[in-house]
């Protein structure tokens, strides 16, 4: 167990993370060449957004300067604000930590975030300076900013270009002698972390697992903590990357286990695997909970396809175990799920990888925050659906989650960021400068604010500079309404929404205004109307259709005719009927795309 | 009852909202085209035929001896002793006494002028090549020379048409001795240089609805029948072969992207000139045959577009089977019961305020 080594890179996004974890794969002679493809990022979607989504593992020989063998074990995270909770449980799995610092861009919003992460999991922390070899480097600058807001000693900083491999031997010979070894032992009894999962359609639920004590072999019976559910253990392995069945695992190893676990919900990621022997063996215990902040709606095109959503988002959960869903029906439109997310990143990749990997056709509603609403008789409910709200004369006050935003920004764009941030309710709670040409500004702000595009605005009026993360800081009480758009006097509630009241009236009458151009006119007059309580806001309406006939004879090409009928009512089918209109699905949308 | 179409798809000038399969007249590319067709006709030798309407392109660019050439041609193998009418598409441009005295000895019994417009702010916007003048100059001829059966085109929604525009023009036509009106309201098609910039006084759908209303009105005052959507005529003057296609009769299209219904099954040319002026008889494409039940609801389409004639469907269920248009029926009731159509105990019609909005009707009659 010595000779094991259990590590993690953690970066702010684009520092250079899967290039290092390239190199290093490379180094090691796992991986032989490198044609622009990043290993640990097999995702289609991770490489278009250049972002490490889902963690994985990576087993690697090494033999040190001193001619000692070893073997490495990288744990990759993911470096976005939304992903804390699938870093907390990388970390969980580690003994040391590779902090990685761009040296063109500094210490920026997420490394602060994740290496906080990783102090807090008392891991050995290993500050790295890459991309020296850019003429726009500032070596002493990331130092004196690794001091100055972590507290990290820089005088064993290494300087490394993971691009061209330079100080990459040194940064695997730092590895060995600083990082220290696993503890526990493989007489005790088994317990390990399940830190992330994967299904397989032959295999079923392949938990990836990092072993604290005891070991595993092919025949063992293994209990899963929580459900208290029994497994036998069919194979044991580790990944080269690709997957690699062993005879065994043993303490302060990992790899994967593969034991017929059918069902999803039999086991979650953060759970602890123990023996059925010695079913008294605690839980691995300072595993950081997901606490999904942003919810929204998702619902089938085609209502017949609820089941297979269902299935889908099964699967989906073992893959993202971040995700919380329940059963919700809309009005409008149907069965479907309500999903909670981390963020709105977390909710945007989410659904894009449930419709391109898991095939689903979606409608998904706009997101909500969950708010708390206090009732005249003093209740207080935690709603994350605006059309589940009380009526208005039952509702006392609302209050809404506040987040604490970290943004590191140059201090050209500081006069940007915070007339942004105060446009977006933000109250600010500090300004620091971490540096000569960088400040650090602390807010507090309503995380709805999150849910129409403050994020994208933000680097929008930094070009691109500004650096964010943020965690909850509690809730707030708000000078908050609910708004109810009705469709000829049907109210649908997928478009109901939470909004300050002094923005109310012209949020309701921008999509009031929208609306009226995206639904067709039919062939009686409708009638959109936004309303708070039973009080109309805003209102518009759209003309009955006056001509949609087929008049030409086209030379008596009947087919033509009737194909020309046959698309026209196939493009209804894509819409959702409230009452007698048929409304497009891009209306469900709406809200969103309006603040952009 | 049996129709014969025969497609010309030369034009000296593309019309800017057209997108019908016409190409430039070649030189020398008439006289092969008519060789084509009379080719093509042979597939069909021994079918005999009611009606024939010679339509385009511009048919009447054929001139005197290519007229002549194909129907003497198609005569060969074709029975057309039984014609009761011939039809042939004249634009102004071309309406000469000499090109009408051509058609009137190859044996047309009507003309289809393509008018379009009595405004020649109208037709320029458009793109037409010919003006008002020359349009009521093509009716006086053809009248002249004996055409009872003079057909004009109308389009509504011409840029810059306003009702006192169509009701002058309407006027003028009735006033002519005009006994048969179609009138079209104008869509852009995709890819036709209209739709891609349309002028900024184009006619919405709105006003296209409006017009096409006042037209009607007009028309009715004057005696002419609304017996078809698209369609006005004086007593007897209705187009028989258009008709044939609306009750679901057979017909033969002879041309590139000319279409067919014969013995069930309904097929295309393709519209590829070249390749049809090299194998005439081998380029049939998207051959289609309905189940009963399918093409009983198609002809119900079909047939509730005529106005007057309306359908009945027991003329259904003696071809089709009673089985087969059962589910047609209770559709047709269940529409009549909304009001979307009128059912007299015999026959099912369209209802008159539902003529221009008529698509959603027709596809619940067809039941995708």
């Amino acid at each position: 167990m010595d000779s094991i080594r259990n590590f993690c890179i953690i970066a702010h996004i684009d520092h250079g993370k899967s290039t290092l974890a390239d190199r290093i794969l490379e180094l090691t002679g796992v991986l032989h060449t490198t044609a622009n493809a990043q290993v640990l990022d097999s995702m289609d979607l991770e490489r278009e957004r250049g972002i490490t989504i889902k963690a994985k593992s990576v087993r690697m020989p090494y033999q040190s300067g001193s001619g000692e063998k070893y073997t490495l074990n990288l744990i990759d995270t993911p470096g976005h604000v939304d992903f804390n909770y699938e870093v907390s449980r990388s970390l969980k799995a580690c003994e040391g930590a590779i902090l990685l610092v761009d040296a063109s861009q500094g210490v920026e919003a997420q490394t602060i975030a994740n290496a906080y992460l990783a102090i807090d999991a008392g891991l050995e922390i290993i500050p790295v300076i890459n991309k020296i070899d850019l003429p726009m480097a500032m070596i002493d600058e990331c130092r004196l900013q690794l001091e100055d807001m972590l507290g990290l000693l820089t005088n064993s900083a290494l300087l490394i270009s993971a691009k061209d491999g330079t100080g990459v031997p040194d940064l695997l010979e730092a590895i060995v002698s600083r990082i220290p070894p696993p503890r526990g032992s493989s007489d005790e009894p088994l317990k390990c972390l399940i830190f992330d999962s994967y299904y397989d359609s032959y295999r079923g639920v392949i938990p990836h697992i990092r072993l604290f004590s005891g070991s595993l072999h092919c025949g063992d019976r293994i209990m899963i903590k929580s459900t208290s559910k029994v497994f036998e253990v069919d194979e044991v392995g580790y990944f080269l990357p690709q997957i690699t069945p062993s005879d065994r695992l043993v303490a302060g190893e990992v790899g994967y286990v593969g034991a017929t676990i059918r069902k999803a919900g039999d086991i979650h990621v953060g759970d602890t695997i123990i023996s059925p022997d010695y079913v008294e063996t605690p839980a691995i215990l300072g595993f950081k909970h997901s606490q999904p902040m942003v919810f929204c709606g998702i619902y089938p095109i085609d209502s017949n396809d609820y089941g297979k959503l269902t299935t889908a988002l099964e699967k989906f959960q073992l893959n993202d175990s971040s995700i919380v869903y329940e059963k919700e029906s809309s009005a409008a439109l149907g069965h479907g799920y309500r999903l909670g997310f981390l963020g709105m990143l977390h909710m945007e990749i989410a659904l894009e990888r449930l419709k391109r990997e898991y095939e689903q056709e979606l409608i998904s509603t706009m997101p909500s925050v969950v708010y708390k609403v206090v009732t005249t008789r003093g209740e207080a409910l935690m709603l994350d659906n605006p059309s589940k709200f009380p009526p208005t004369h039952y509702i006392d006050h609302i209050e809404e989650p506040i987040i604490r935003a970290r943004i590191i920004v140059p201090n050209d764009f500081v006069g940007a960021c915070m007339e942004l941030s105060e446009s977006k309710r933000g109250t600010m709670v500090s300004m620091e400068n971490p540096d000569t040409r960088r400040a650090l500004l602390t807010y507090d702000l309503p995380l709805a604010e999150m849910t129409t595009g403050y994020y994208d605005k933000l680097k929008s009026v930094s070009r691109g500079y500004a650096s964010m993360d943020y965690d909850l800081a509690g809730y707030r009480s708000g000078d908050l309404v609910k708004v109810d758009i009705l469709v000829k006097e049907n109210q649908v509630d997928a478009l109901s929404f939470v909004a300050v009241r002094d923005s109310a009236v012209p949020r309701g009458r921008a999509l009031i205004h929208k609306l009226r151009k995206l639904i067709p006119r039919h062939l009686f007059e409708i009638t959109l109307q936004a309303a708070i309580g039973g009080k109309i806001i805003a209102r518009e309406d759209i003309a009955p259709v006056r001509k949609d006939v087929l008049a030409k004879c086209y030379g008596g090409d009947i087919t033509r005719k009737r194909k020309l009928l046959e698309k026209q009512k196939e493009g209804k089918k894509r819409m959702k009927m409230v009452g007698s209109v048929e409304v497009p699905q891009e209306a469900f949308m709406l809200l969103l795309k309006m603040e952009e | 009852m049996r129709g014969l179409y025969i497609h010309l798809p030369f034009c000296v000038k593309k019309c800017s909202y057209c997108d019908f399969y016409s190409l430039p007249a070649r030189l020398g590319s008439l006289e092969s085209y008519v060789q084509a067709v009379v080719h093509e006709s042979c597939r069909y030798a021994g079918l005999s035929f009611q009606t024939l309407y010679l339509g385009g392109g511009t048919p009447s660019l054929l001139g005197a001896r290519n007229l002549r050439n194909l129907v003497g041609g198609i005569r060969k193998s074709l029975d057309l002793s039984k014609l009761v009418e011939s039809t042939i598409e004249v634009n102004p441009e071309s309406a000469t006494s000499e090109l009408f005295e051509a058609v009137k000895e190859a044996g047309f019994n009507r003309v289809s002028i393509g008018v379009q417009s009595l405004s020649d702010h109208e037709l320029q916007s458009v793109g037409r090549i010919h003006n008002a003048a020359q349009a009521i100059e093509a009716i006086k001829i053809a009248r002249r020379l004996g055409f009872k059966s003079v057909s004009v085109d109308i389009i509504i929604g011409l840029p810059g048409q306003s009702w006192s525009t169509l009701r002058k023009a309407l006027e003028t036509l009735v006033g002519a001795g005009v006994a048969h009106i179609s009138l079209y309201c104008l869509s852009l098609e995709e890819g036709t240089p209209l739709e891609k910039s349309p002028p900024e006084d184009l006619p919405l759908d709105d006003t296209q609805a409006q017009l096409f209303e006042q037209a009607r009105a007009f028309l009715l005052g004057c005696e002419f029948a609304h017996y078809e959507i698209s369609n006005f005529a004086l007593k007897g003057y209705e187009c028989l072969h258009n008709l044939n296609y609306w009750r679901g009769g057979e017909y033969v299209g002879l041309g590139p992207a000319a279409a067919s219904h014969l013995y069930g099954r309904r097929f295309r040319n393709r519209a590829d000139l070249d390749a049809y002026v090299e194998r005439p008889d081998g380029i049939i494409e998207d051959v289609e045959e309905l189940n009963a039940r399918d093409k009983a609801s198609e002809e119900a389409m079909l047939r509730l577009r005529l106005l007057v004639e309306g359908l009945d469907v027991s003329e259904l269920a003696a071809r089709f089977g009673q089985d087969n248009i059962e589910p047609l029926t209770s559709r047709l009731d269940r529409m009549a019961h909304d009001r979307l159509l009128v059912f007299d105990g015999l026959r099912y019609r369209l209802t008159p305020s539902r003529i221009l909005t008529s698509n959603p009707i027709f596809a619940e009659v067809l039941c995708f």
